[in-house]
This record gives structure tokens, C-alpha cells and sequence, in this order.
């Protein structure tokens, strides 16, 4: 076996450069991110009150609101997967003093993705509409009034609940 | 080369390293401390449409340079996206405002690339602080949950 003569300078130089390449020095620290994106939900309507004007039940048998469709904003913030769903209840009949008309003489047609069409109730809520999953939706409700020559005279009026779950 | 004569070259050899091995002791690279308060940033509950963007509360960083002739710098950088389950925020939706500037500067969460959220020259000593505020672009569309990452800072020199 037999070596070379700069066997030692080389070996020199190894060690040398060892010596200069000193590692980058680093200090770390770690901070924990917690975002709390729970559900919430937000409803709006382009109008708070509609009205059905006074018409012959004969040649209008289903009334169209005056203000025409009524515009409805829903925002969902929901689990993975999860339904939201806006559904409508009336707190009652239509009423004029002691005299009432059944809610279920309002209907509606709907427009917009996940809308559907209606007939409103006071016992049970109705489906409006449903989506899977967060995001913003917009639809329309045109409401009609069942008109009838049976029904007494006077103005009518009841209050609709909207409510929009998140889960 | 005999036996003898490759054993005096490696005696050599460990002599050069022992004879450099004090020379390293005396001159020893940079000395680096950071510290951040608090160490969980938590962003709110809150209604996209009034909170379009979401501020945790102000992280202080507290970070003192010794023994430093060179550049230094502080970086950020996440684990990954905001986790939730299978859900997922994207990282680049945290960015931060901080104080002072210089030498701090605002900027934007990354997952793969550390960013830079502060760089000087030389010495910081004593230690000095600076104030980041991480904010997190609210919207309807995430997925609810309660969303976690970790993030690690680093202070490298030189």
C-alpha cells in the first residue's frame, strides 16, 4: 500500500475547512392558530310587508302580491355536508277582527336554486328552501291570495315567520 | 509509506484539529433568543358581512441578536391550512400587520415558502419587541368548524 506525499496537507485543509463552516444558527418558536368558523346564519328579504289588493274572485281568482316577488338573501355558514334549510310558518289565520281567512289561502311560486313552491301553513312550517352545505343563496317567493266570493269583508292581515337553520 | 509513517500523519492531523477546535470555542457564531406572547392566536366568532376580516388579539415578539456581524432574519411559517376535521381554510387566507417598520414588515401566511416578517444587520441587544396582528379573511362559504394550526417562527443569523 503506498500514499501519496500530501496525504497530511490534504487531511490539514479537511479540518480547516470544518472549522469555517460554521452552521447558520436558528432559534424557532411556535404559536398555536385556533379559528373559531361556527354555524351562522343570516336572512334577509327585499320587502317586509305584502299586500293583495281588493279584486273580482271571478276574473282573479288567485291575487298576485302587489309589491310583486320578494327577494330573499340566505347566508349559511353549516358543517360539512350539513342541510340548511328556510322554511316560513304563519303565527295565524288571516284575520279582520273575529272574521278570518285560513292561512293556507296564501301560496306561493318560487325561482332560484333550492326554492320550491308553497302553500303557507299556521300548524307546521314549510320548506322554502334547501341547500347542502355553507355558502350565499338567492331565490324569490311570488305570493297569491286565494281569492272567494265566501269570504267577509274586511282587511286581512297576518304575520309570517321566516327562520333559516344552519346546523 | 510505511505503517509508521500514515499513523505519524494522522497523529498530525488530530493535532491541526485540536489545535482549531479553541480557535471555534473563542469565536462562536451568532447567539439567537426569541419568545412570542402568547402562544395560542385565536380568532372570534364572527358575522362575515359586518367582520370582513377577523383580528386575533396582537402577538408580541420578543428577540435579542448577539455575537452577530451579519444579516439576520425572522421568518414565519404554517404546518399547513387551518384544519377542521376533513375541512380545510386555505393558509393564505391569514395575513398579518406588524410593528415597528422597520425593521418589521406585513405580509401573508405560507405554508411551503417561510416568509420574511422581519430583517436587520448586526446586533439587537438588548432585546427588543415587535407587535404582529394576524388576520384571517372571513366568509360565508368556509366550512363550519373549530379550525387549528400550528406555526413556527424562526430567527436565523447570519
Amino acid at each position: 500500500m503506498s500514499f501519496a506525499a500530501s496525504t497530511i496537507p490534504a487531511c490539514s485543509f479537511l479540518v480547516a475547512a470544518l472549522a469555517i463552516a460554521v452552521p447558520a444558527e436558528a432559534q424557532t418558536a411556535t404559536s398555536t392558530f385556533s379559528a373559531n368558523l361556527g354555524g351562522i346564519a343570516k336572512l334577509s328579504l327585499s320587502s317586509n310587508t305584502l299586500s293583495f289588493p281588493d279584486a273580482d274572485p271571478d276574473t282573479v281568482p288567485l291575487v298576485p302580491a302587489a309589491g310583486g316577488a320578494i327577494t330573499i338573501t340566505a347566508k349559511a355558514r353549516a358543517s360539512l355536508a350539513a342541510t340548511v334549510t328556510l322554511t316560513v310558518l304563519a303565527a295565524d289565520d288571516l284575520r279582520s277582527g273575529v272574521d278570518t281567512i285560513p292561512a293556507s289561502a296564501l301560496t306561493w311560486m318560487a325561482s332560484g336554486a333550492g326554492f320550491v313552491n308553497g302553500t303557507v301553513s299556521r300548524a307546521t312550517p314549510q320548506v322554502v328552501a334547501s341547500w347542502t352545505g355553507s355558502g350565499i343563496r338567492t331565490g324569490t317567493q311570488t305570493y297569491r291570495f286565494q281569492n272567494s266570493w265566501s269570504y267577509r269583508t274586511g282587511t286581512y292581515s297576518v304575520s309570517l315567520l321566516y327562520t333559516l337553520v344552519s346546523p | 509509506m510505511t505503517r509508521a509513517t500514515l499513523l505519524r500523519s494522522l497523529l498530525l492531523a488530530a493535532a491541526w484539529l485540536a489545535l482549531l477546535a479553541p480557535a471555534a470555542t473563542a469565536q462562536p457564531g451568532p447567539r439567537l433568543d426569541i419568545s412570542i406572547t402568547p402562544v395560542t392566536t385565536t380568532f372570534p366568532l364572527s358575522d362575515p358581512d359586518t367582520v370582513p376580516t377577523v383580528a386575533a388579539a396582537p402577538v408580541q415578539i420578543t428577540y435579542r441578536i448577539r455575537q452577530n456581524d451579519g444579516p439576520w432574519t425572522l421568518t414565519v411559517l404554517a404546518n399547513g391550512d387551518l384544519l377542521a376535521g376533513p375541512s380545510t381554510v386555505d393558509i393564505s387566507k391569514v395575513t398579518w400587520v406588524a410593528t415597528p417598520a422597520p425593521p418589521f414588515q406585513n405580509g401573508v401566511l405560507s405554508k411551503t415558502v417561510a416568509q420574511r416578517l422581519a430583517s436587520g444587520t448586526g446586533n439587537v441587544n438588548p432585546a427588543r419587541q415587535g407587535q404582529v396582528t394576524f388576520r384571517l379573511t372571513n366568509a360565508w362559504d368556509y366550512t363550519a368548524g373549530l379550525y387549528t394550526q400550528t406555526i413556527v417562527f424562526t430567527l436565523t443569523a447570519p
